[in-house]
Formats: C-alpha cells, sequence, structure tokens
C-alpha cells in the first residue's frame, strides 16, 4: 500500500492476494492458495494494539486458515512487533504461524516462540523471505514434527528438548575447544542469547528533589547538525547544551530522524524532545533540577552492539554530572 | 521507494520507453540504495508500489559517482551535492552501488 504514509491504516480484509502474497500465491505453486490477506498500518497496530488484535483474532476465528504467514518484516521493527503478535494470536487458536524477520528485529522479543525465517535487512531480500517462509510454512501445516531451529533454519526460539548425541558431552567438550584453539570453526551447543535483560533501574525516591537528565533517541540537534549525526544506521551519539533554553525553537534545532515523518518534529522539536514540558515542571516543583545538556542520537536501524555501547556510556556521562534520573523519550 | 516515486518513473518509461532512460540515485543509506535500485530494475520488492511485478531494468547510478559527477556542471554541483559530497560517506555509496550492479 505504501510506506510511513500509510502507517496509520487501521486493519482491513482483502480476498485472495494482496502485495507480496501474490508472490506467495506462485510459490504456492497450485499447492494452496492465498485465502485472504489482512492488511493493517504498523504504526496503528502499535498503537492501538487492541483494536488491531481484536482484528486478527475475529478475521482467524472466520477464516480459519490452514497456515498464516505474517511479514516478512524485515528489519522493520514496529511490524516485526505486528507480525510476531499475529503469529502468536494464532498460536492462540492453535493456527500454524509463519513470519520472516532480521535477527535483530525486536518483534523477536514479543513473542520469542513465534517461526521466523532469518530476513535480510530489507525488502530487497523478499524473494528469499518468501520462499523460507513457505517452505517451513508448508511442514508446520502438515502437521510434522520440526527437527531444531539450526536444522530447519528458523531462527531459535529459545526452546531446548531432551535428545541423544552419538557420543557423550564431555568429547564434544573438548573437541570444540580444540578447534576453538586451533582457530577453526566449531558450534556451541549452548548459544549465549543474542538479547540481554536489562534489569530496571531502582524507583527514583524523591522527583522533587531529583535531577533530571534529558535522553532522546529522536536525532533532535542543532541547527545544521554539527556532528552530522545520521539519518539512520547512526554509530554514535552526541550531547548539547540545554543552560538557559525554556524550550527548543524551529529556528535553533531540527529533527534529522530518517525513520519517520520528521517535519513536524522540525516544526516544534520539543514535540520529541519536550523541554518546553520539562521547564514547567521544573518551575512547578515537581523535578529538582534539569541537566544542563541533553543527549541524543537517531534511534533508526542502529545495530544493537551500537545501541549497547551508546546506552552505557550515555549513562555514564549523565551519572557523571549528577544526574539522578533519566528521562529517555520515546519517538 | 514511495509509491509516487514508482509512478512517476513508471510514467517516464511508459513515454520514453526503458532504452534511453537513467536512473540516477541520491540517497546514502546503502540499505535505501538496495531497495530502490532493486525496484528500478527487477520491481518493487515490497509489492506495495506501482512497480511491484515490474521489471524496468534501468541503468542505476548514483550522482555521487565520478561519472556522474562529470557530466554536471561544476557549480550547479557544487551547488546541489557539494556539501553532501563532503559530508556523506561517499565509498559506502560507491561500494553499494557497485554490489547493485552486480559488479563485486
Amino acid at each position: 500500500m505504501g510506506g510511513e504514509e500509510v502507517a496509520d491504516t487501521p486493519p482491513q480484509r482483502h480476498e485472495g492476494a494482496v502485495g507480496p502474497g501474490r508472490v506467495l500465491e506462485s510459490l504456492l505453486a497450485g499447492g494452496g492458495e492465498v485465502a485472504t490477506t489482512l492488511v493493517c498500518g504498523d504504526g496503528f497496530f502499535n498503537e492501538q494494539p487492541d483494536e488491531a488484535h481484536e482484528a486478527v483474532r475475529a478475521w482467524l476465528e472466520e477464516v480459519r486458515p490452514d497456515l498464516v504467514l505474517a511479514g516478512p518484516a524485515f528489519a522493520a521493527g514496529r511490524y516485526g512487533v505486528a507480525c510476531s503478535h499475529v503469529c502468536r494470536l494464532a498460536g492462540d487458536q492453535a493456527i500454524p504461524a509463519v513470519t520472516g524477520l532480521h535477527p535483530e528485529n525486536p518483534g523477536r522479543l514479543v513473542y520469542p516462540k513465534a517461526y521466523a525465517v532469518p530476513a535480510a535487512r530489507t525488502a530487497a531480500g523478499m524473494k528469499e523471505a518468501l520462499e523460507a517462509m513457505t517452505a517451513l510454512g508448508r511442514r508446520l501445516a502438515g502437521g510434522g514434527e520440526l527437527g531444531p531451529a539450526e536444522v530447519e533454519g528458523y531462527l531459535p526460539r529459545g526452546i531446548r528438548r531432551p535428545g541423544y548425541r552419538d557420543r557423550p558431552g564431555a568429547e564434544r567438550a573438548v573437541d570444540m575447544l580444540v578447534a576453538k584453539l586451533s582457530g577453526e570453526p566449531f558450534r556451541t551447543e549452548i548459544p549465549v542469547e543474542a538479547y540481554d535483560a536489562v534489569a530496571p533501574a531502582a524507583p527514583v525516591l524523591d522527583l522533587a528533589q531529583a535531577t533530571l537528565g534529558l535522553v532522546t533517541t529522536g536525532a533532535i540537534v542543532p541547527k545544521g547538525n554539527p556532528d552530522r549525526l545520521r539519518r539512520a544506521s547512526e554509530t554514535r551519539w552526541s550531547r548539547y547544551p540545554l543552560e538557559a533554553l525554556e524550550a527548543l525553537g524551529a529556528d535553533a534545532y531540527e529533527c534529522v530522524h530518517g525513520g519517520f515523518f520528521n517535519m513536524i518534529a522540525c516544526e516544534n522539536p520539543n514535540l520529541v524532545l519536550p523541554l518546553d514540558a520539562v521547564r514547567a515542571l521544573e518551575r512547578e516543583g515537581a523535578i529538582g533540577r534539569l541537566a544542563d545538556f541533553y543527549c541524543c542520537t537517531t534511534g533508526n536501524d542502529q545495530r544493537l552492539a551500537d545501541c549497547v555501547r551508546n546506552g552505557r556510556e550515555i549513562a555514564s556521562a549523565l551519572v557523571d554530572a549528577g544526574v539522578e534520573a533519566a528521562l529517555l523519550v520515546a519517538t | 521507494m514511495d509509491p509516487e516515486s514508482q509512478s512517476q518513473i513508471k510514467a517516464v518509461v511508459d513515454r520514453f520507453g526503458n532504452e534511453d532512460v537513467v536512473v540516477v540515485l541520491g540517497a546514502a543509506d546503502p540499505d535505501a540504495l538496495e531497495v530502490a535500485g532493486e525496484t528500478v530494475t527487477s520491481g518493487d520488492p515490497a509489492y506495495a508500489g506501482p512497480l511491484a511485478g515490474v521489471s524496468l531494468g534501468l541503468p542505476v547510478v548514483h550522482i555521487l559517482e565520478p561519472e556522474v559527477k562529470e557530466q554536471v556542471d561544476p557549480q550547479v554541483y557544487s551547488e546541489q551535492v557539494g556539501l553532501l559530497e563532503l559530508t556523506l560517506d561517499v565509498e559506502a555509496v560507491h561500494s553499494a552501488m557497485r554490489k547493485l550492479r552486480g559488479e563485486g
């Protein structure tokens, strides 16, 4: 249907195949058909989840398909979250479902048990993703028992099943160690989870006494973008002064985020980095004091490793400045 | 690539044919280049726009490539592209374009 401009489209049903579904039809090659397609903007799905989930539930109850294919969502975060929810809702009704996600898609956190084939970062990998989804979907719909993720080619679901190996663990472990020491490839039997669970910080005891730090992944920068912050795939973060500022003016600040329609944020940067509202809270005494700088990066298609490092560095800068609470504003 | 741009490119090809049309890309992000290049050669990979399933096979170049730069009035280039050229990762763009055209 389109891109960001139609992200708020509410759920709508179409008979037969729409969009990438047309490729699916050819991949099915007579071994099934695309009965119906549910279309929904990923913005709508994430902003009005109750309504979106109900639409999916009702659609599945009515159609009772043999298989649901959601996406593929590639590295698109909101889309990945939506696809994972669709897989979960299908699972609730015992309907097999498959999606396609880039291994770093945050949708994997929503419902790790979803069957997801690994997809490329962008829609340029559409054909390969659909082929893999169709193949896995056929096996799931056929009711056969699936083997482990690494054998069947789907992303690990965090499930371990007991089974027998030809050789005892000690021998396998020594083989792995020898391979590792010789610089040869080996495959661990206990992979480390790709995502860390982050323990929430302790609650702020008294916000009226606390120093608050502002952090944004919304790429609000001084006009002219002095540090050349990128629109996407940024690896760094920047800090900019806030002292003596009551609000962010469109004449002095702009939004360089490339993951959403940023004109509105350029016209009023406070919508993303709410300095005006926080200053009002400061005057009311609701917070003690606002730190005299803010930290900023572009939260768009950023590699997980960079996110972790940026997060650590920003936290460290805030602590050094005596900040006791950080407001990370959603974009 | 958004449906409107696809529609404009399709209209140009419908009018002039695809033999004398070259697509000059301007995006800096390698992912965006990959999708845009695929769209005007093999068809919209997202199957969202008018070029879904339409294989135009158009040649694709980038405004930051030297062969394109040479053909533009230096003053115009400097005004319109100069700042971008200084700030973007030009080598990443070149490398993405080579990959897009299957030049290794």
